[in-house]
């Protein structure tokens, strides 16, 4: 009896079984488009699920997505706008966008290649974006991802063209590995909260990533180049900027990192090199800056207005032209324990702690008459300037006070691969002294027995 | 010969005197001009804003926002000492005197620094504008100078 219990649930439950399976809503078909066809067309006769594969071909459409497909393109599929609104529009939930040329959107201020008007889960990947005004842009959405894509704005200049990836709005977006080329600012993010930034590249646009009003933000491991600014923060609250490299802003007006009336900040392991200005910080409040390279500078770090709390500990400041340049209230740089490297700074580390034994004065007197008079620019590094500030030095309460009590003798060796290059290096000139040893008893020997 | 240098050395002279300062609105250079107070570029022209001094200086701003910022937060300049300021027509970018203009408040409203303030010619223009979006609330300069800006906080 029991046996038949048994056998008889097992029946159900398979039968149960075999009809969730042949159920047709969750059988998911891969539909192929081919040149000649609309793909609106196929969206429109697609159930959620499916995968579109769009065979390689021009395609002169804008398209409307309102369902959780996927459109994959083969390699050479181009969409064509034609200069009017956007590519694609998304809407709804998890629709997925890979593969594609997307090209000629309109030029109105939102107009885009892919324009998410809402929903979440959207992923979007490996496309190319030519001439679109804002290669993606995300309006108050969730949980999207941006990989992969290369983005490229109108040949206009500027303060006419868009942005690589536009969001406004909205949470939780992961965007990555993206190059964005010639736009107005490479990923622009305005009231976003918890996006990553990770490793894109942004190259000869206005800013590479600018944030404003965002708060949770990791920027790690992207790559800014020949911008007007590398990374512009605003008003934001909460950002990591990790191992970043930001160079080569040497516009009139750039910036490598400009930040502005914000708080709560972690700036580590950035390499800012080659900038007009490095690093310039503005109101901004409790920021914590460590283990950064800043070199090859005009100005290496900038203070405007009142900042408080901004800390500053095994950073290395070299070869910047001017060090710093300070407008500011009294503030203690290192942490009370230790500071930072200087490459202008002179003074004898006796207790051997690697540790100076004087307080680094950053900016000078000359700073606050340049805020106020630009022109007195002229006389940098003149004898006169030169024998002002020696002077100042003997009397440092003239002068604005922002200073390292704890600064560094030797610079900081911050990557740990640089350490590894240096054994390495060592054990070849191990191998071939030896292999000049060798020779040379060789030639000994060899002169000793022919003699 | 020497009379004619000092003829035309005086003239020069005489018409670089008699060049009055001029107030008149200066052009955006949008790839070097910057706001004077948050650094961004003066990238959108027609949320542009410009400030005189009496003294003949001119500021610019990439939002009306940011020159009430430098006026009365900063307290940058003083109010006596302004010359003339001057905002954008949304639609056609013209300049207007600031006391003529009139303005639309959304917080919804995107613009360059969020405060969500855009400038019009005249009334009918910015209520026109109100419909057209489906929300704004109409201000004159009178009531901007009341108006609570995001940066008050």
């Amino acid at each position: 009896m029991r046996n038949v219990v048994v056998k008889g649930l097992g029946f159900i439950l398979l039968l149960m079984f075999t009809v969730l399976m042949r159920s047709p809503t969750t059988q998911a078909a891969d539909i192929q488009v081919s040149a000649g066809q609309s793909i609106q067309l196929a969206i429109d006769q697609a159930t959620s699920g499916d995968t579109l594969i769009i065979q390689p071909g021009t395609y002169t459409e804008s398209l409307t997505i309102e369902k959780a497909i996927t459109l994959r393109g083969e390699d050479g599929v181009v969409l064509e706008a034609e200069g009017e609104g956007n590519a694609i529009t998304i809407m709804g939930e998890g629709v997925t966008i890979e593969g594609l040329t997307v090209q000629n959107s309109g030029l109105n201020k939102t107009d885009s290649g892919i324009y998410v008007q809402e929903g979440s889960n959207h992923v979007i990947k490996d496309n190319v974006f030519k001439d679109t005004m804002n290669g993606i842009y995300v309006n108050k959405s969730q949980d999207n991802t941006i990989s992969g894509n290369q983005i490229s704005s109108v040949s206009e200049h500027f303060s006419n063209r868009g942005s690589g990836v536009f969001v406004l709005g909205g949470s939780g977006h992961i965007i990555e590995g993206n190059v964005m080329m010639r736009v107005q600012d490479g990923v622009y993010l305005e009231s976003v909260s918890n996006a990553i930034l990770r490793n894109n590249q942004a190259l000869g646009s206005r800013y590479g990533l600018h944030l404003m009003f965002a708060e949770d933000v990791v920027a790690e491991e992207n790559h800014m180049e020949s911008n007007i600014t590398g990374l512009m923060i605003m008003d934001s609250k909460r950002i990591r900027v990790l191992d970043n490299e930001v160079i080569n802003q040497f516009h009139v007006r750039g910036f490598g990192l400009l930040i502005y009336e914000s708080e709560d900040l972690l700036l580590e392991g950035n390499e800012i090199r080659q900038n007009s200005t490095g690093l310039s910080l503005e109101k901004t409040v409790d920021v914590e800056i460590r283990r950064n390279i800043i070199s090859a500078n005009q100005v290496g770090l900038e203070f405007i207005g009142q900042n408080k709390n901004n800390i500053f500990t095994k950073n290395n400041f070299i070869t910047n032209i001017v060090q710093s340049k300070i407008s500011n209230n009294e503030m203690q740089l290192d942490n009370g324990e230790v500071g930072n490297y200087w490459d202008d700074y002179s003074s004898f580390d006796i207790t051997g702690d690697g540790i100076g034994e004087e307080t680094y004065k950053a900016g000078s007197l000359y700073d606050q008459l340049l805020e106020k008079q630009p022109y007195w620019q002229f006389f940098f590094e003149s004898p006169s300037i030169k024998l002002w500030s020696q002077a100042e030095s003997f009397f440092p309460s003239i002068s604005a006070d922002v200073y390292d009590v704890r600064p560094l003798v030797e610079p900081v060796q911050l990557a740990d691969d640089a350490a590894v290059g240096e054994t390495s290096r060592d054990l070849g000139v191990l191998i071939v002294s030896l292999a000049f040893l060798w020779f040379s008893i060789l030639c000994i020997w060899l002169g000793r027995n022919f003699a | 010969m020497k009379r004619l240098l000092s003829v035309l050395l005086i003239s020069v002279i005489v018409a670089g005197c008699s060049n009055e300062q001029s107030f008149e609105p200066v052009e955006i250079d949008p790839e070097v001009d910057v706001c004077e107070v948050c650094n961004m570029s003066v990238s959108y022209h027609a949320y542009a804003t410009q400030l005189y001094s009496k003294d003949g200086d001119v500021f610019l701003f990439d939002d009306v926002g940011c020159m009430f910022e430098y006026i009365d937060k900063d307290q940058q300049i003083a109010r006596e000492d302004i010359e003339v300021q001057y905002v954008r027509d949304l639609e056609t970018e013209d300049w207007i005197q600031i006391e003529n203009a009139y303005f639309v408040y959304n917080p919804d409203f995107w613009t360059p620094m969020a405060n969500g303030v855009v400038s019009f010619k005249s009334e009918e223009q910015a209520k026109e504008f109100v419909q057209e979006q489906g929300k704004g609330e109409v201000l004159n300069y009178d009531q901007l100078l009341e108006h609570k800006w995001g940066w008050e906080g």
